[in-house]
């Protein structure tokens, strides 16, 4: 199973399979839970998958997505400075399984988000920070945090951000959010954490 | 560290003229295979001429008494024991026959001299048995130094024993907290003299020194992305030796001291790779799918343990050295990670999950046999002694992680309390 999880090309095609089963009741070939609307007309059309085993990639909707006329927020109005413009909270953390770096279907719908806002100011530049529980020694969860940094980077990536605009980092224990030693406290501390670094 | 110098330069001129060392330790390796008890040494105390500094004296005396009664290899005959004694002055002969009447194996026996600023110490281990002496030495050094002087012989006559160095002059780096961020830090191996080794105020991490003592490996996080440095730690020199992407981390020196493991990667990925220690091209030695960190090289220079998750949980695996040769080592594990293989190079101590906590484990590769070591909270981070006789690791036993020595009888005593310590690496002697 394991090797599976690990298997990228594999991995993308489960997700995708099961964004499949979930989302499109007209087997559409449709990837993401976002955008909402009229943004999958090229994925509509698109030939049906023609059988198992395919590899089914997503719509990869709206390319150029400056200028969104719904999102009624441009990278102009975005708070000048870096703090303030990290404290309003435009980008979602996503959250992961005890001892996992494969991104939960919560996860996928979180990043889904951050891939739209992302597109809608291709200007800003992100880092992503991995973050572990204490459920693993310090320096496994080094290389944990670092898997689930770039589990996130490939999905945005996949989902058509550009790959240059994101950097990752794994702080694995190092940087608690929660320093507490309940489940409640572990599962806020399995995550990725965007930091905007360039507006 | 001027006043070291003429302690040096005796104890090489003693050890060239003593017959040599390794016919000694044929004989007397013997003695201490594991299982079997401590070898009982009587100290009666060394009588001083007259000119030797009195307190520094006692010191000496103390300290070597303190230092002999801690380790797993030597004891001293009970004081309960040395009262029936009745020294002969007459006759030596009779008096080391009482010695070994009473359960001493062996007899330290010698005296103290000294003049101005120098304490001198001549020292004779008879072997009650066979009635011969089995080592002598001249110890020379400031007044200053006798504590040094006695810490000096302590580790001699270990070594001697087990063929291994003792631990009275070893050192452990660590990870504390205590300053306000994870640091570096050093002290010596009862958990005194304390000292900060780097102040990145950032996050430091991984410690590992080189066989010899003069360098330590770490990661630092001190320009944003983790990084490997090293630096000399009687000399605060630091020079970066790995940016690649990845995590850095978990440097272990091949016994040569020629080489460092580490772990790193791309996109996501952690593999063991390997870099000269004086710095150079790292080369990557294993290709697993997934996350391989905590190398640990063999003492025989010729393999590597190291975690894979390749099986799905974390797990420990061995390879020869040039990545070739893979195979698990631990079945019976949720969890293995952290190895750390012992002097002898025929146990690994690692740490465990037993029912949702840490515990140090040690694997035995002759039978392939485990064995648990649990104690109350989170047991973790397993570092051997630099004699392979005793484990250093770090519980949550009392609060916060501190770093716990286990004594000749197993027993843990906690050695740091200020702060959150962690990650212990146990070096011989720091040069």
């Amino acid at each position: 199973m394991s090797r599976l999880w690990t298997n990228k090309p594999l991995a993308l095609a489960l997700c995708a399979c099961v964004a499949f089963t979930f989302s499109c009741a007209h087997r559409k070939a449709v990837v993401a839970p976002e955008p909402p609307s009229e943004a999958s007309a090229e994925a509509k059309t698109a030939p049906q998958p023609p059988g198992e085993g395919t590899t089914v990639v997503g719509p990869e909707p709206r390319v150029a997505a400056a200028g969104h006329p719904e999102s009624g927020v441009t990278t102009s109005e975005l708070p000048a400075d870096l703090e303030e413009l990290n404290k309003a909270g435009y980008l979602k953390d996503a959250f992961f399984d005890t001892n996992k770096s494969e991104l939960r279907p919560d996860a996928r719908e979180t990043l889904a988000a951050d891939a739209a806002w992302l597109k809608e100011h291709p200007t800003v530049k992100i880092l992503i920070e991995g973050h572990c529980d204490e459920h693993n020694t310090a320096e496994y969860n080094l290389a944990l945090g670092w898997r689930r940094a770039n589990a996130a980077k490939d999905y945005l990536v996949s989902l058509a951000v550009a790959a240059d605009r994101i950097a990752t980092i794994s702080y694995g224990e190092e940087r608690p959010f929660g320093t507490c030693h309940d489940e409640s406290c572990w599962s806020q501390n399995r995550r990725v954490h965007f930091v905007i670094t360039a507006r | 560290m001027k006043q070291r110098i003429p302690l040096v330069c005796t104890l090489a001129l003693a050890t060239a003229l003593a017959p040599p060392a390794a016919a000694q330790e044929e004989v007397y390796l013997k003695v201490t295979s594991p299982g079997l008890t401590r070898v009982m040494i009587a100290l009666p105390g060394f009588p001083a001429r007259p000119g030797t500094d009195q307190a520094a004296a006692a010191s000496l005396v103390a300290t070597l008494r303190k230092d002999l009664d801690e380790t797993a290899a030597v004891g001293l005959v009970p004081e309960e024991n040395a009262r029936l004694v009745v020294v002969d002055p007459g006759n030596p002969t009779l008096t080391r026959q009482r010695w070994r009447a009473v359960g001493a194996q062996f007899l330290l026996d010698g005296s103290l001299a000294g003049a101005s600023n120098q304490i001198v110490l001549e020292v004779r281990l008879w072997d009650l048995t066979s009635g011969e002496i089995a080592y002598s030495r001249r110890l020379q050094g400031s007044v200053g130094l006798a504590p040094t002087i006695a810490h000096t012989l302590a580790n001699e006559l270990v070594h001697l024993f087990t063929g291994r160095p003792g631990p009275f002059l070893s050192r452990f780096a660590f990870v504390s907290d205590r300053s306000g961020s994870k640091e570096i830090w050093v002290m010596r191996w009862d958990g005194t003299e304390a000292q900060q080794l780097t102040s990145h105020r950032s996050i430091a991490l991984s410690p590992a020194w080189s066989p010899d003592g003069d360098w330590l490996a770490f990661t630092s996080f001190l320009r944003g992305n983790p990084q490997l440095f090293i630096l000399r730690p009687t000399q605060g020199y630091l020079k970066p030796l790995s940016s690649l992407p990845g995590v850095n981390s978990s440097p272990s020196f091949s016994p040569d001291g020629k080489l460092i493991a580490f772990a790193a990667g791309d996109d996501g990925n952690t593999d063991v790779w390997v870099v000269p220690a004086e710095g150079g091209t790292p080369e990557r030695l294993t290709h697993t799918i997934g996350i391989s960190t905590q190398p640990a090289w063999s003492p025989s220079g010729r393999q590597i343990v190291f975690t894979s998750a390749v099986g799905g949980t974390p797990q420990l695996y061995v390879m020869d050295t040039e990545g070739t040769n893979i195979r698990r080592l631990t079945f019976e594990d949720k969890f293995a990670d952290e190895a750390a293989w012992a002097p002898d190079g025929v146990r690994i101590a690692y740490t465990t999950l037993v029912e949702g906590l840490f515990q140090i484990a040690i694997l035995d590769l002759r039978t392939n046999t485990r064995s648990v070591v649990a104690g109350p909270g989170n047991n973790e981070s397993p570092c051997w002694s630099p004699d392979g006789t005793v484990l250093a690791f770090v519980s949550n036993r009392t609060g916060a992680k501190q770093i716990f020595m286990t004594d000749p009888a197993g027993r843990p005593r906690q050695i740091t309390t200020e702060g959150n310590n962690v990650q212990p690496a146990w070096v011989a002697q720091v040069q």
